[in-house]
């Protein structure tokens, strides 16, 4: 019988706690992301983002890129979903974005991948058993030059003794 | 191809003036599409956007929606005025994420200019804007600003 593969099974945890992010602690996210055209022009029409760079390639071309540019804020959150499973997957809602830069136009093709340093993080005085953990995430592309970066802001839940 | 006739003629960098406050015409109801959709694309694994099992015993009770979605779409409310004319998105700044989205909520965007200034080109000008988005309920669940190159009319009008 395999009935008992489930008493059988140990779960594979993902994400991290609080007690994880020690100040300066650097991480080197996951998978990496090549951006698509379907996608960006999908996302800009399904956020209803009117601007023509992201899904007319004759008038991007005409602004002097190369084609369709990808929605900048597709290419925030790629980069912020890449880094999930490291930072915020664990638990605690999503607080803020500070200190957001564009350096650079990507395109589709462009391959964007993710890193985060951890800022600094306290103890929330009003979530008990959880606390505030700021990192810095920067987006590189497939030259390993800055495409985005940012500072997140996550409430964090504390390992349970 | 012409450029000029594919964009608006109201939302060059002149036509932003310091604490106008614009209120956007359309809001759009958060569908698990776009939810899931975008969450799922941009390789979000934090289930609680995605596993309505699992989050039917959590405290919400169902599916809490993705922070970048509200912001995406809080955003893209405010594109067509905002950022129709737009070269270059700069930046991000001060998001904040006042209450939960859940799927079926609706949001509408209202934006205020808080600075404009020259750029280093003399076609665009920098726009400084703060978002808010509300829900049905009028409720505040999102603000933040952007910072975005925006073209001037007199060399762009034309094209």
């Amino acid at each position: 019988m395999t009935d008992d593969f489930r008493s059988r099974a140990k779960l594979i945890p993902k994400g991290n706690r609080y007690e994880d992010f020690q100040v300066g602690r650097v991480f080197e996210h996951h998978w990496g992301r090549t951006i698509t055209e379907s996608e960006t022009a999908q996302f800009s029409t399904l956020t209803l983002h009117f601007n023509p760079h992201y899904y007319n390639a004759a008038y991007a071309r005409a602004h002097g890129h190369p084609g369709i540019v990808a929605n900048p804020m597709l290419v925030f959150t790629t980069v912020f979903g890449l880094s999930v499973e490291d930072l915020s997957e664990g638990g605690g809602p999503f607080l803020g974005v500070n200190e957001l830069t564009f350096y650079q136009p990507v395109y589709p093709g462009d391959t964007l991948r993710a890193r985060s340093r951890v800022l600094d993080r306290r103890l929330s005085d009003t979530h008990k058993g959880f606390g505030i953990v700021t990192w810095h995430t920067e987006g590189l592309n497939q030259r390993d030059e800055l495409a985005i970066d940012f500072k997140r802001t996550n409430l964090v839940r504390q390992r349970t003794a | 191809m012409k450029l000029a006739p594919l964009t608006g003629r109201g939302n060059y960098f002149e036509d932003f003036r310091v604490g106008n406050v614009l209120r956007h015409a359309r809001g759009k109801t958060v569908e698990p599409l776009e939810q899931v959709w975008i969450t799922n694309v941009t390789m979000n694994t934090a289930e609680g956007h995605f596993n309505e099992h699992l989050m039917k015993s959590s405290p919400w009770g169902r599916r809490l929606g993705f922070g970048g979605v509200t912001i995406s779409l809080c955003i893209g409310l405010a594109a067509e005025d905002t950022a129709e004319n737009a070269l270059m998105e700069l930046g991000l700044d001060k998001i904040r994420l006042k209450a939960p989205v859940f799927h079926g909520d609706t949001l509408y965007c209202y934006s205020e200019v808080l600075e404009v200034r020259d750029a280093d080109r003399p076609d665009a000008g920098i726009v400084r804007f703060r978002h808010y988005g509300v829900n049905q309920d009028d409720k505040h669940v999102f603000e933040g600003e952007r910072v975005v190159l925006l073209k001037r009319r007199a060399p762009w009008a034309g094209k």
